[in-house]
């Protein structure tokens, strides 16, 4: 918990000075975005290559807007993790909820993030990819596992009350023992879920089990935005380079 | 039937039952709530409850505050306030009052072994522990590595070694078998409790069973709730209930079997003491469930001070105490997490 707060700190300082640096390009290189209507005035030849800079500079500010929404989204997930972590306690204890009993035995991380490269259609630079291997304390990398993993949350995510469900659902699939429609990718993922959360002890209260599904959403909005980020970073830089070819 | 307490109950007790009513007149009210619940920050809290009887124990307290240290220092309160009853009271009183701790020595015990298995330091455990459960040999509580050791070197000579003859075993301890162990402990420890106040008789064994009974319900609720997917099967969830109790044996039987927060409430609103307290949940709601038996819980302690020469009032007002530092732990949470439209969710007036 305390690294995704590092992580998250870090990521906010580098948007302040991201969207400083975008402020300090629109005034002093290109102007305001009035330079791109003194563009059209020139006549016909570069009439395709200006409309073509408005397409790029409009898909920046949508990503630029999406991304302010997910940082929000984030803002708020965490609000209500914290939250919800704080009902638990005051549900549990203190003496049941605090840092005390944290283990530090070594272990494996439940959950990592993988970093590829991809090259961009038409450019010769590569952008970074970012994925989330959810529970893979196990080391099951399996892609579908992965998949299956994401529909889950989606699922979670689109309906609030099946977060009590959700270990409902679980409980029948291991009662029932045959049941062959659950998937067994889920009851492994509550498994892990319980396993990372044993450390409060065995039975906890729904609360916080509620909290660890905020935490887990925060978690995978962070990587949303670092792949946004991305994207940003990758369309403003071929903006930069048309309008210095523009100028050219 | 009542054993004429009137006539003999002042000789020995008169002097604390009218201590722990001057104590009990000294719990917030609704306005001080009211008053809190609009605190800006924490040292607007601080503020505000240097007004009260907190005040002595948070004054000197230096910004920033945190909200673990108002619930540090509002528990110092209460425990300064038991120590004073039980250095004065006189058998069978200070058993009585003795009793009232052993929870928070079940919690403590299970706090440090608990962190020894994750490999935490003893004195950061210690720290950690409530006040009022302490005792000498805690400390080496870290040595033991399965129950028996647990038993052997440490808490045979604890008031708690009576309640591990239920749970000795020679398995090593993981988290499982010290989530079995804490809740067979509290269960064998409500069970005493409960003769206990049977002997004593009179308006306290009246009183105190029906406090007792309801604590046991909520524990059965409680376990079955949060033992819903995990892997505790459904003996081990029915060796865990009570055996005594409203639900007491055929609730217990059913709750044994409940897969879901529905099958529960389906259970408990055949019992007419519970079923106001779920018809308040919505259908696969267990958020409120809390907020709910706190505020029957809270009824019941104050109706126990309507009546006069009991020991009840002490476990009353300990509870009562209790409730209102959850209070304002709760308040300072949803202050410092800029989180105020939610403070009503989990606050339990008490007046």
């Amino acid at each position: 918990m305390l690294g995704l707060f590092i992580f998250i700190e870090n990521m906010i300082s580098f948007e302040l000075f991201y969207m400083e640096h975008i402020n300090l390009i629109q005034k002093t290189e290109f102007g305001p975005l009035e330079y791109l209507m003194d563009e059209e005035n020139e006549g016909a030849n570069t009439q395709p290559s200006t409309m073509e800079a408005e397409d790029k500079t409009l898909v920046f500010v949508d990503s630029l807007d999406d991304y302010l929404i997910i940082i929000q989204t984030l803002s708020s997930t965490l609000r209500q993790g914290w939250l919800e972590l704080a009902s638990a306690r005051h549900s549990m204890g203190a003496s049941r909820i605090n840092t005390a009993l944290l283990s530090l035995k070594h272990h494996s991380a439940a959950t990592t993030v993988e970093l590829d490269y991809y090259e961009n259609a038409g450019s010769t630079t590569k952008s970074p990819q970012f994925s989330l291997c959810k529970w893979t304390s196990t080391d099951d990398e399996n892609s579908s596992l992965k998949k299956e993993n994401m529909e889950e949350d989606e699922q979670l995510k689109e309906n609030p009350s099946s977060r009590d469900s959700e270990n409902q659902e679980s409980s029948l699939e291991s009662s029932k023992g045959s049941e062959t429609t659950a998937s067994p990718h889920k009851t492994e993922n509550h498994k892990e879920r319980s396993k990372v959360l044993s450390v409060f002890g065995t039975l906890v209260s729904p609360k916080l089990r509620a909290s660890q599904l905020s935490f887990e959403t925060a978690l995978e909005t962070l990587v949303e935005i670092a792949n946004v980020r991305s994207s940003i970073l990758e369309t403003h830089d071929t903006l930069v380079k048309d309008m210095k070819n523009t100028k050219e | 039937m009542y054993g004429f307490e009137a006539m003999t109950f002042n000789i020995h007790g008169g002097y604390l039952e009218a201590i722990v009513r001057g104590h009990r007149s000294g719990l917030l009210t609704a306005a001080d709530y009211n008053n809190l619940c609009q605190c800006e920050t924490l040292d607007d809290i601080k503020m505000h409850l240097t007004a009260t009887e907190y005040g002595p124990y948070l004054q000197n307290e230096p910004s920033p505050l945190h909200t673990t240290t108002i619930v540090e220092k509002c528990t110092l309160k209460l425990v300064d306030e038991y120590k004073h009853m039980l250095c004065q009271a006189t058998e069978p009183l200070s058993t009585f009052l003795e009793y009232i701790t052993y929870g928070h020595m079940i919690d403590n015990v299970v706090l440090i072994v608990t962190g020894t298995l994750h490999e935490r330091d003893v004195q950061e455990l210690l720290e950690k522990c409530h006040p009022l459960g302490m005792f000498d040999s805690i400390a080496t509580l870290a040595v033991a590595q399965n129950m028996r050791e647990l038993y052997r070197l440490v808490l045979v000579d604890t008031p708690l070694a009576p309640y591990f003859s239920e749970c000795i075993t020679s398995e090593d301890l993981d988290d499982m078998n010290i989530e079995i162990m804490r809740n067979t402990l509290y269960k064998a420890y409500l069970e005493d409790f409960y003769r206990f106040c049977q002997k004593l008789g009179g308006a306290t064994a009246e009183i105190m069973s029906d406090l007792l009974a309801f604590e046991a319900d909520r524990r059965a609720v409680n376990i079955t709730i949060n033992s819903i997917g995990t892997e505790l099967t459904r003996d081990d969830r029915r060796k865990l209930y009570s055996s005594f109790g409203l639900l007491y044996p055929y609730g217990h039987e059913e709750l044994a079997v409940c897969e879901d927060i529905d099958q529960v409430r389906g259970v408990m609103e055949k019992y007419p003491p519970y079923q106001p307290i779920f018809s308040k949940l919505s259908y696969g709601e267990s958020q409120m469930l809390d907020k709910a038996f706190y505020e029957e819980e809270v009824k019941r302690l104050c109706l126990s001070f309507e009546q006069q020469f009991h020991y009840g009032v002490f476990f009353a007002y300990m509870r009562l105490k209790e409730q209102e530092i959850r209070n304002l732990m709760w308040i300072s949470e949803c202050v410092a997490q800029n989180q105020k439209s939610r403070v009503h969710d989990s606050v339990v007036f008490i007046f």
